[in-house]
């Protein structure tokens, strides 16, 4: 475990010090990667036919956001009771050569990474440090300036999902408290019983009979879902009072207080949370934490939500209070 | 002497009675020490800032656990006859409990009651006739009227029962249905004393009519 942290420490030491003596102008050392890049290639007979792929490998600092797809996994029911994917934000922080540093967002934790280029093929190797149970390895080329597409490999062979591929946009993230939920969440679902989720992945089909007996219609379907109450206001702009809250369902509550979070790109560890916010299509998850970033606004009406959610939690199905 | 039947139903009156007596003790003690921001107070903040709330909600609480007391003694004629003494000092404690702190108290409460309009009557009326059947039972005593002391001693134990029987219709109603929080709160406002009324009027129809 040591040794591994101490070895990335040691490979991001390396990193940086490479940089050290290409650049020229160290204000600006972002934009002189295309330089070394050629520079490095150690086959300068085929430069000019190369020409045109070093351009489309031509890599680029920002935020690349998209779909986390579990792709190998060690439950074959994966499917029917987990979402089989998260959103994931993979971060490139600086790029010196053909090195790059960065970060990994996805499911409440935030992992560094560094990754090298292999200029004949043009794809990066990209590296976790090793010492988290979930940490290893991303492959991923870039695909034209706006574009990552790979896949990720689990240090742990035996991790339920150990494979994921990704296609991955890039996205610039600013706090925008003015960004409400949007109509169609109320349909997305809290959970549902294991049975159903099979019966809808495997899309299956009813004979009439079961039909007529009421299969496969939402009054069959047991689970929990979100109703249009989590659209009542939204807290990051407006101050929310008793009576907003108090007739609320706790799975409602826990979204509406998560919304706060999900607007400073907040990464959910909860899976329910991400399941629901993974599909909003403004959200990108940034921080593992976001505390710090709240304002006394969101707050107030944290608390709030939390008083109703807690109590919803504690004597909504119990005998007293 | 006792028949088999009245005794095995007393014991099965006991055991679940004291079942429920045991919950509300243990609901009671949630708020001891004494903290504004527990359990039903954590959703109460605007109500807990009024000094004459605070004061109601804590003699509700410290009080009305006493009356269930009742419900283990008063309606056994054997003791009634064989140690009056009890009968007359948990029949003390009772009337005391309920005239002087819990029925006041929770007309108090009542008048602050979530769910609005409706459940705020409903409650009020609750702790109104909690009172009345209550004071007209005592007032009885001093006529000797002992059948009116007895059917109104029914009424009014009949309203004591709705800390239990609302509780229970907000587990049955919520395990069924799953409603939004404060429609069930509405619901068994009026659900959890009515009906335990009707109950004891048909009771006394039935059984003391002259």
């Amino acid at each position: 475990m040591k040794s591994t942290a101490s070895l990335f420490i040691l490979v991001l030491f390396f990193a940086s010090s490479c940089v050290d003596t290409p650049v020229a102008s160290p204000d600006t050392p972002e934009e002189v990667q295309p330089m070394p890049l050629t520079a490095v290639s150690d086959t300068p007979t085929s430069a000019p036919e190369d020409a045109p792929m070093l351009e489309l490998l031509k890599p680029s600092k920002g935020y690349f956001v998209g779909k986390f797809q579990a792709s190998k996994t060690n439950d074959e029911d994966y499917d029917y009771h987990s979402p089989t994917f998260n959103k994931i934000n993979l971060s490139i922080d600086s790029i010196f050569g053909d090195s790059i540093i960065g970060h990994s967002v996805v499911a409440g934790n935030d992992r560094p990474f560094v990754g090298v280029l292999d200029s004949k093929t043009g794809k990066y190797t990209a590296t976790e440090p090793g010492d988290d149970r979930y940490d290893g390895v991303f492959y991923f080329r870039f695909i034209g300036k706006n574009q990552i597409r790979g896949s990720w490999v689990a240090n742990n062979k035996k991790l339920t999902v150990y494979e994921r591929t990704y296609q991955l946009e890039r996205k610039t993230f600013a706090y925008d408290k003015a960004l409400d939920l949007p109509q169609n969440i109320v349909t997305v679902e809290l959970y549902i019983a294991k049975k159903l989720r099979k019966e809808i992945f495997k899309e299956k089909v009813y004979t009439q009979e079961e039909l007529d007996n009421g299969a496969g219609s939402a009054e069959q379907w047991e689970g929990e879902f979100l109703t249009e109450d989590v659209l009542v206001a939204n807290p990051s702009t407006t101050l929310l009072t008793k009576e907003m809250l108090q007739n609320m369902y706790k799975g409602d509550l826990e979204v509406l207080r998560n919304s706060i979070y999900a607007r400073h790109g907040y990464s959910f560890a909860n899976r329910s949370m991400r399941y629901i916010f993974d599909n909003v299509d403004w959200y990108i998850p940034v921080h593992a934490e976001v505390k710090q970033d709240l304002t006394e606004l969101e707050k107030k009406n944290i608390a709030l939500i939390k008083r109703y959610e807690g109590h919803s939690e504690r004597y909504y199905d119990v005998f007293g209070r | 002497m006792k028949s088999k039947t009245t005794l095995f139903f007393i014991l099965f009156w006991w055991s679940i009675y004291g079942f429920f007596s045991y919950l509300l003790l243990e609901i009671t003690l949630q708020y001891y020490p004494i903290d504004f921001d527990v359990a039903f107070l954590r959703i109460k903040q605007e109500e807990v800032q009024l000094a004459y709330y605070r004061v109601a909600f804590y003699t509700h609480v410290i009080s009305s656990i006493f009356c269930l007391l009742a419900g283990f003694t008063q309606f056994s004629s054997y003791l009634r006859v064989r140690y009056p003494q009890i009968h007359r000092w948990i029949g003390w404690i009772y009337i005391v409990v309920i005239i002087g702190f819990a029925a006041p108290s929770g007309l108090v409460m009542g008048y602050h009651a979530n769910g609005g309009f409706w459940s705020q009557l409903a409650f009020c009326l609750l702790a109104l006739l909690w009172f009345g059947t209550t004071y007209i039972a005592w007032k009885a005593l001093g006529k000797k009227n002992y059948l009116q002391h007895q059917k109104y001693m029914i009424r009014s134990f009949s309203l004591t029962l709705s800390a239990i029987t609302l509780r229970l219709w907000k587990y049955i109603i919520v395990y069924f249905w799953h409603p939004r929080p404060m429609d069930v709160y509405q619901i068994v406002a009026w659900l959890g004393w009515v009906l335990n009324l009707l109950i004891a009027e048909y009771l006394i129809y039935k059984y003391l009519k002259k």
